[in-house]
């Protein structure tokens, strides 16, 4: 045995040498991509070939402008890929990504503070999205770029076939789901229709995503901001628990067909039931407008605020943000991308998809512009009305993570077995939330 | 528990690559010489990462602040979450339930598929067909199958029978036994090609000799077939337990680890800790757990089987 081991020291060593020339040929390699000529920035967004078509266009219209090279990489699997690239300490110049990620990228160390006065059109954000941007020390780590807000997705032809009315408050909602179920609207003579689709799995916490509004609409809140900073967990007050019981009792536990089969396992991409028309309503961001419109028709449905709670009808807004990464020494180049991505013009460019490409602004950030004018599509107004007076977006100043996937366990574990007791099923969700902030040192 | 475990590990990794001792002689050199791709290869790809994940599993992971180190921290606080736990339990149930499953239905496949004729080749490969088949793809068709409406391929099998619909996926009680038949699927045909080698070598003779002696179906199974199928049977198991306790992507595709985590196992628990939640070192420290909870039953299985072959 003890031959053996010295005998590998060596060839250890041998290996250890090599991967090491082998990890720093990599390192330089990825870093000269755009890391030498200060007038190239390598940008990366989290997008699929069909939306990177859309980005390439704004890059385009960008260099074109200012002479500043654009080296852009679209990354679908965006996380992994930026995890692997900070692991060697060299960022990409500026990123493209959702805004939830914020607190968890800012919590590692990965961004450069912003300081909107140095976005020359910063001004024409709104103060609401420049709010959504601040990292838990108070400072900027984002720049707002597209956002969207949550409105009710609903079957027209079948509102009328039925006589029915768009729902505005929950009670309306429930009702118009229980005559879906159970009045055959599609007039097929079978009862294969559902009220509402909800996308109700826990894995990557989704229960926690499209249950926010309803919280919210509830008079919840998943965790409190003292102002100070410092964070309280929420989910034991008598609004979550109302909240929460009327969504067991009702959707998920009440009579069959108000939430389509198998909600308590659907993600996103298998809950369609709304595209393939067996379900009325769907409570969703506006980017399954195009889809919807494609697969379903646009005659076939509308797009309405939605049903308002006991204590109002907020849903949840998120959206992307361009992001700035850490220790990179191209600051006048990255503020006047970021600049032009924020303004009139190059927020348009974004929001329009040519050839069938979807666009990847949905609601602009740049008060100046109307989304339903762009498009020249009332149904964006809605959209847009709904983002500026009527939602919420996940804190991100905080890393939400953690945070919405336990919230989404408990929600989902909560739909699962109707016969629980909800008060003490959020208390312990409350009790893993406090540990969640505790572990950021943000409890209060 | 968590001091040990990841001992067996360091120890499995590297003696695969067991050096002789007279490494410089000529002789010695020139199948070094041959292995060596191979095996830079296998160092870069499989053991720097695998030591790398070790090594992070110490740490508080913060690729741009710099790594904290935490000692078993990690361990401890993966070993002592309820989830994981849980997920212990659900790991075993679906790992033994669909190794053995899958090695019954594959043990019966493969004597009911034995033989030269042309029409039972194309059979074979018809029922081969779910092991080669994305599992992802499986997952979506067995998705369809499960529907939880009379609609669905299943449920309006029952519905003829007058019962159901059963909420196959959705119902906490059942959705693992619903993932577990998945897995048996997929991997039943698998262990049928592994078995059918091992059958093609059994002697024809002690069949024949049997059948003179006038034994039953049962006996010469019991006493010809299996006996001469062990080692298949051995490579068979050691694969099943391995793929048992790694399962993810059956239960991914198929129920995300839901509803309310009655289908979580190691894997999916892992993951979501690593690319859900963020936490690179716990999802490393649960990953060294299972790489050495895999290890000492491979090993264990092993030696069971050369002190039976020793027998």
């Amino acid at each position: 045995m003890r031959d053996h081991r010295r005998c590998r020291r060596p060839a250890a060593l041998l290996v250890a040498t090599a991967l090491a020339f082998g990890t720093a040929a990599c390192g330089s390699g990825s870093g000269s991509a755009g890391g030498d000529d200060p007038n190239t920035l390598e940008v990366w967004t989290r997008s699929n070939p069909d939306s990177a078509a859309t980005y390439d266009r704004v890059f385009a219209a960008f260099t074109e402008k200012t002479g500043i090279k654009i080296d852009y990489q679209p990354v679908i699997n965006f996380d992994q890929q930026l995890q692997s690239r900070a692991s060697t300490k060299d960022l990409p110049d500026v990123m493209i990504n959702d805004t939830a990620l914020m607190g968890s990228y800012q919590s590692q160390g990965l961004l450069k503070p912003i300081d909107p006065a140095s976005i020359s059109g910063g001004d024409q954000i709104t103060g609401k999205s420049w709010s959504s941007t601040v990292g838990v020390d108070g400072k900027h780590y984002g720049i707002p770029y597209s956002r969207q807000a949550q409105t009710l997705m609903i079957r027209t032809d079948w509102l009328k076939k039925l006589g029915l009315k768009a729902p505005t408050t929950w009670q309306e909602m429930l009702s118009v789901a229980k005559a879906f179920a159970t009045e055959d609207p599609d007039g097929d003579g079978k009862a294969d229709t559902y009220g509402i689709v909800a996308p109700g799995s826990a894995q990557n916490g989704y229960a926690a995503w499209w249950g926010a509004s309803f919280l919210w609409q509830g008079g919840a809140e998943i965790i409190k901001s003292d102002g100070k900073g410092t964070y309280t967990p929420a989910m034991d007050s008598a609004a979550a628990v109302n909240a929460v019981t009327w969504m067991k009792d009702n959707l998920f536990c009440g009579d069959n067909g108000v939430v389509q089969p198998g909600a308590l396992t659907a993600v996103t991409s298998t809950a369609t039931n709304f595209q393939d028309g067996n379900a009325g309503m769907y409570m969703t961001g506006p980017y399954n407008i195009t889809t919807f419109d494609g697969t379903l028709g646009k005659d076939k449905y509308e797009v309405v605020p939605a049903p308002a709670g006991p204590a109002g009808g907020d849903v949840l807004a998120d959206g992307e943000n361009v992001y700035l990464g850490a220790r990179t020494g191209k600051d006048r180049q990255e503020l006047a991308l970021a600049a032009f991505l924020v303004s009139p013009e190059g927020q348009k460019i974004a929001m329009t998809g040519v050839d069938g490409h979807q666009p990847v602004v949905r609601i602009p950030v740049n008060s100046t512009l109307d989304a339903a004018k762009v498009r020249d599509d009332a149904r964006w107004s809605v959209v847009q009305k709904a983002y500026e007076d009527a939602s919420q977006q996940f804190p991100n100043a905080p890393d939400f993570a953690p945070i919405k996937q336990d919230t989404a366990d408990a929600l989902n574990s909560i739909f699962t077995y109707c016969g629980g007791d909800v008060r003490s099923q959020l208390k312990e969700l409350n009790d893993t939330l406090a540990g969640d902030l505790k572990d950021q040192d943000l409890l209060k | 528990m968590t001091a040990t475990v990841p001992a067996p590990a360091a120890r499995g990794g590297s003696g695969k690559r067991a050096f002789t001792t007279k490494a410089l002689s000529k002789k010695a050199v020139v199948p070094w010489l041959f292995l060596a791709p191979g095996l830079l290869l296998a160092l870069v790809f499989k053991f720097w990462p695998m030591a790398k994940g070790i090594w992070l599993s110490f740490f508080d992971v913060r690729p741009f602040l710099g790594d904290r180190w935490i000692g078993l921290d990690n361990y401890t606080r993966v070993l002592t979450d309820h989830r994981f736990q849980d997920a212990i339990g659900h790991t075993l149930i679906l790992g033994i339930g669909q190794s053995v499953g899958a090695i019954l239905l594959g043990f019966v496949l493969a004597l009911l598929l034995e033989g030269q004729a042309r029409s039972l080749r194309i059979l074979r490969t018809a029922v081969f067909l779910p092991a080669v088949t994305a599992t992802a793809v499986v997952g979506e068709l067995w998705r369809l199958m499960y529907y939880p409406t009379s609609d669905g391929l299943l449920n309006s099998g029952l519905h003829l029978l007058g019962l159901g619909p059963v909420q196959f996926l959705d119902n906490p009680n059942i959705a693992l036994y619903s993932t577990m038949a998945m897995g048996i699927w997929i991997w039943a045909p698998y262990n049928m090609v592994i078995l059918l080698a091992g059958l093609a070598g059994v002697d024809r003779s002690l069949y024949e000799a049997a059948a003179m002696d006038g034994v039953s179906l049962w006996q010469r199974l019991r006493h010809i077939t299996l006996p001469a199928i062990r080692p298949a049977l051995m490579i068979v198991l050691t694969l099943a337990t391995i793929r048992g306790l790694r399962v993810f992507t059956e239960v991914y595709v198929l129920t995300g680890g839901g509803p309310a985590g009655s289908t979580d196992v190691w894997m999916t628990r892992a993951y979501t800790l690593g690319f859900t939640r963020n936490d690179i070192g716990g999802a490393s420290a649960a990953s060294v757990v299972l790489l050495g909870v895999t290890l000492l039953l491979t090993v264990t299985i092993n030696y069971l089987r050369k002190r039976g072959e020793a027998r």
